[in-house]
């Protein structure tokens, strides 16, 4: 039996995964190819046949990319689709797509084991069961995620860095306060980078039953389109109920995390500052999207109006990245997954409290884009985009109206939460130029709206 | 004392001259002499089963609606009798009629003057006799609506307790002298009535009635009522009905301080009803009307360590509206989230589930969060608004669409449940909104395009109600013979999914499995049973799309690795499940059913 040298073999893959990570969809730097590959460590979790390795590469640029190498001598048709590379006899492949090797993972959380200095532990009051059947979920923007049987789902963060420990401490702060609105958390995978820990996979309740929220919302916008000839609130297929049992949900959400977390009243300087970001972040994608300076003026009003504002300002431990891809309808109700923070901000960045008029502006943009998305790029229709507009407008008062049952209206601190939206909205302008040229309009329709309010 | 009484006697005003009835004379000390059971033929028994309601379909037929045999110009008992061959075709298991007692028919025949007398229009007892005969026969059982709560103000019972209130039945009611008592007992129906008290001038108190003020209800505390009430199931079952849906039965007993409803002595009774039929007539069943919520309606199937001792069956009430919306909403949710609500019911007792019938889904006996729910779902929409109050026929509602109507009969006939047809939806009837209220969905069945829709003889104009005859629904297109000339009609395709559910007990007996998928169009669930004398697993895959829009599904099915999907209609083997989700498309508002089966040799599939 061969006794894997797992420095050794992570090196012989360096090659092989300058040409597969940029393939992987939660690779972080698309369009720029790996010109260099550092091993910040290997080690070998399970060893045998299939072997199991653990690996942190940084790439060039300075992102640190958890890996998940599943080792065999022999590599069948089911995982070829998942292979790396070789290294000498051995095959190397990317170990989630491996149920056998999932399955053992998993028992290892269940057993509390060190090995190969990562810590699997289950959270104190979770009971989970070994030895459960694992098979690997569709393509995800940044993780890969198992599920086993129809219980727990494990997701295996591509990214290493702290960001993931919120994940994990937000739920164990919902937990405490019994939300009824999160997946459960049950266990962790625990690592080290740079001394400092971050959690490397998070085990939870799988939501069998759940869908995303999207699907759900576009499901109705569709009905509504077929229709032509009805209002929103007249089609079969209307989403407002939906919307303001979201808007509760949410707003419970943020309840519960004040409560364990805490929250706390902001000063005129840090407002200041966030105003001044803003319009840092309008002057920088404003250089690349010669199509929003004619809103320029109009936006910066709108950020400026937020300097002026005299009612307190919260701010306090919210979701982050909220919008209706982050939000499962189960057969109990909405449940929001992914406490992750911001993507595009930094890892220190995400920890900071936020006003959680972020989250519900997140959300409102998020109604916008599934009511107009499935116009985008078609010839345009007055008739359609006023239904998908009415749509728009219903669902988002209806969400502010179920959050309002809770909380305070949103509404009520218009300037905040306008705002917040038009930011955005810039950043969203700057990724669809980027990514999605035919969805440019969805935001510059939502800001030439919202200007006309502003003006 | 066997004189008559002062007063014109109200069984001959309601046309009981000349058939036996109660109240014909008097027993020396004062009581009634009424009808018993043997002074009638028995009809046949019908095939021991002693768990036929788990996997029977039922079929709501109203006598006055079906078939017409005197050319009265409504319908009877010898005439629905005559019509048994079809509904022997359409594989029915069970008729369900409701009231045919003798009644002054001010509640649609639920206000019963007479226990013992059928409703002279439709016939007499002899005739029930004969129609129970020719069903057991044909193998359909029959049951019919019993009202526990309530006579008639007509019912001599009444009169004797009104005018005689030291007689033998001066105590068979609720009489007071004041109109205080029990207030919390809410008002059920608050346009007509504005107390649950209503003064007899004629005996001087007050007599309590939870319907209508011409209802008094029942006083089951006095034990001669208790033993009457059994008397008249006994009458019944006597002569060889196979069981009753008990109407209103939270109401039965009163007690101060409480609303009057689901009172422990009400369920008392119940199991008293229970231990007559398991002794007396076993294989008889009871099943409960009593609208509200699941987890409150499985009290009336009684102990689970038993199997259950008080009715076999209680139906579903809050599915109904539920499947209506979750297919409006395109969304699975409104069903699953019923679904996840019901409970585990008692291992020999069954759900009784219907798409249409005549009773109204009530918000007023929902919790307060399911009420915000159902406002917050319907209120908003007009048209489902409408459909709160079950005022329309299946086809109109779903705008005569022949997919939806083949949709929601294909839940009908696999949610977990016994399924109750209503008749002429079968054939897609239409409805007359002019004739109002109830009477819309109660119109002449249509059997041919001839005269009355071959209903009837009579002159049209007699009619107990118009046949529809709009230009979509009228019976000149729409009718029995002409769908069954048409191999690809609905009335074919309803028959055909009959006897597809019937060969499969998974249907009737399986456990309910949702399968989650990432579609929200798509509700998707096993039904599993496995055969205790054999060990025979039958395993049955339903997967629906709620949309109107193709969809694509894809379902976990990974414990079922290996084997082959056959779906049921046709026999066509699917491809064999392996370790990725099963895809499959589906048509919009389409459905399939599969049996999940082991490859045989040869690749036969068995």
């Amino acid at each position: 039996m061969r006794e894997i040298q797992p420095e050794e073999l992570v090196a012989d893959l360096h090659e092989a995964l300058r040409r597969w990570l940029p393939e992987q969809r939660w690779f972080g730097q698309k369009g720029r190819g790996v010109d260099e590959i550092r091993t910040v460590r290997a080690a070998t979790v399970i060893d045998g046949e299939p072997a199991l390795v653990h690996a942190l590469v940084e790439v060039s640029g300075g992102d640190v990319y958890q890996l998940m190498i599943g080792v065999r001598e022999h590599l069948s048709d089911v995982l070829g689709h998942a292979a790396i590379g070789r290294s000498g006899e051995l095959y190397a492949y990317d170990a989630p797509h491996d149920p056998e090797l999932m399955g053992r993972l998993l028992d290892l959380v269940v057993a509390g084991e060190d090995r190969a200095g990562l810590l699997f532990r289950t959270e104190p009051d979770a009971e989970v069961e070994p030895g459960m059947r694992a098979r690997p979920v569709g393509v995800e923007q940044s993780n890969t995620s198992v599920i086993y049987g129809q219980d727990y789902i494990l997701k295996l963060y591509r990214r290493a860095s702290v960001g993931n420990s919120r994940d994990l401490e937000l739920h164990r702060a919902l937990r405490a306060a019994g939300s009824v609105h999160i997946a459960n958390p049950l266990g962790a995978v625990h690592g080290s980078l740079t001394g400092r820990s971050v959690v490397l996979a998070f085990l939870q309740r799988f939501l069998s039953d759940g869908v995303e929220g999207w699907a759900t919302a576009t499901a109705s916008v569709r009905d509504l389109l077929a229709e032509g000839d009805l209002h929103a609130d007249e089609v079969g297929g209307d989403f407002a109920g939906e919307a303001a049992r979201l808007g509760t949900a949410v707003a419970e959400v943020h309840a519960d995390l004040a409560s364990v977390l805490g929250s706390e009243q902001v000063g005129v300087e840090q407002i200041a500052a966030e105003v001044d970001a803003m319009h840092a972040r309008l002057d920088a994608v404003l250089a690349e999207v010669p199509e929003l300076r004619e809103h320029a003026e109009v936006l910066r009003m709108a950020f400026d109006e937020v300097r002026s504002i005299e009612e307190p300002v919260v701010v306090q431990q919210v979701h982050g990245d909220l919008h209706l891809g982050q939000v499962m309808r189960s057969t109990m109700g909405w449940v929001l997954i992914d406490f992750e923070g911001e993507p595009a901000a930094s890892p220190q960045q995400r920890l900071l409290p936020r006003s959680p008029l972020r989250d519900v502006a997140g959300m409102l943009r998020s109604f916008d884009y599934a009511a107009f998305h499935l116009l985008a790029g078609a010839e345009e229709d007055r008739q359609l985009l006023t239904r998908a507009t009415e749509w728009s407008d219903r669902n988002r008062s209806a969400f502010c109206e179920g959050y309002a049952k809770v909380a305070g209206d949103p509404r009520d601190q218009y300037r905040l939460l306008r705002a917040f939206e038009l930011d955005k909205a810039v950043y969203e302008v700057a990724y669809e130029h980027h990514n999605r040229p035919d969805w440019l309009p969805i935001p510059l329709v939502a800001i030439r709206r919202e200007s006309f309010r502003v003006a | 004392m066997t004189e008559p009484l002062g007063e014109p006697r109200p069984d001959a005003a309601l046309g009981l001259a000349g058939v036996p009835h109660t109240g014909e004379a008097f027993t020396e000390d004062g009581h009634l002499i009424e009808p018993q059971a043997g002074d009638f033929r028995h009809a046949r028994a019908a095939q021991p089963d002693p768990a036929w309601y788990q996997t029977a379909v039922f079929y709501e037929v109203l006598v006055r609606a079906f078939n017409d045999s005197n050319n009265d110009g409504t319908g009877d008992l010898r005439g629905l009798a005559d019509k048994l061959d079809y509904l022997d075709w359409l594989g029915i298991d069970c008729l369900w009629l409701p009231p045919f007692y003798a009644s002054p028919l001010r509640d649609g025949g639920y206000d019963i003057s007479d226990f013992r007398a059928v409703l002279p229009e439709f016939g007499d007892v002899d005739d029930f006799v004969y129609l129970l005969d020719q069903a057991h026969r044909r193998g359909i059982r029959v049951i019919t609506d019993l009202v526990l709560n309530h006579t008639s103000d007509a019912h001599p019972w009444f009169q004797e307790s009104r005018n005689h209130p030291g007689g033998p039945y001066g105590g068979y009611y609720v009489w007071a002298d004041h109109d205080t008592g029990y207030p919390k007992a809410r008002i059920i129906f608050v346009d007509t009535e504005s107390s649950n008290w209503t003064y007899d001038p004629v005996r001087g108190q007050f007599y309590w009635h939870r319907f209508f003020s011409h209802q008094p209800d029942l006083n089951y505390e006095n034990p001669d009522v208790q033993e009457a009430m059994l008397d008249v199931l006994r009458f019944w079952l006597d002569l060889g009905i196979d069981g009753f849906r008990l109407d209103a039965v939270p109401y039965l007993f009163e007690a101060e301080g409480t609303n009057c409803e689901n009172l422990p002595r009400t369920h008392e009774f119940l199991k008293r009803c229970r231990k007559v039929v398991d002794d007396e007539y076993p294989g008889r069943v009871l099943l409960a009307e009593a609208n509200q919520w699941p987890a409150d309606v499985v009290e009336y199937f009684g102990d689970p360590g038993s199997g259950g001792d008080e009715c076999h069956m209680a139906f579903h009430f809050p599915l109904m509206p539920r499947i209506f919306m979750a297919v409006r909403r395109e969304s699975r949710f409104p069903i699953s989230e019923i679904l996840a609500q019901t409970p585990q019911i008692p291992s020999h007792c069954q759900w009784g589930i219907f798409l249409r019938n005549h009773d109204e889904l009530t918000l007023e006996m929902v919790t307060d969060e399911e009420r915000d729910y159902m406002y917050a779902e319907y209120a908003k929409d007009p048209r489902m608004k409408a459909n709160i109050g079950i005022r329309r026929r299946l086809a109109p509602l779903l705008d005569n669409d022949r997919n939806q109507q083949e949709l929601f009969t294909a839940l009908l006939l696999s949610l977990p449940g016994s399924p109750v047809l209503y008749y002429g939806d079968e054939i897609g009837m239409g409805d007359n909104i002019w004739l109002g209220d109830r009477d819309g969905v109660r119109t002449p069945m249509q059997w041919t395009p001839d005269r009355n829709a071959g209903f009837s003889r009579c002159d049209p104009g007699r009619l107990y109600l118009p046949v529809i005859m709009d230009p979509v629904y009228g019976f000149q297109a729409l009718n029995v013979e002409a769908h069954s000339n048409n191999g690809s009609s609905l009335l074919h395709w309803t028959r055909r999914m009959l006897q597809v559910r019937r060969e499969h007990a998974a249907f009737g007996l399986g456990d309910f499995t949702e399968l989650g998928s990432s579609n929200p169009s798509v509700l998707a669930y096993l039904r599993r049973w496995v055969d205790p004398s054999t060990g025979d697993e039958d395993l049955v895959v339903c997967v629906n799309n709620l949309s109107r829009f193709p969809q694509p599904v894809e379902l976990d099915l990974s414990d079922q690795t290996g084997r082959i999907p056959v779906e049921l209609t046709g026999g066509v083997g699917f491809p064999p499940i392996g370790e990725l989700p099963y895809l499959l498309t589906l048509p919009g508002h389409g459905f399939y059913w599969f049996q999940i089966t082991n490859q045989g040799e040869e690749g036969e599939v068995r």
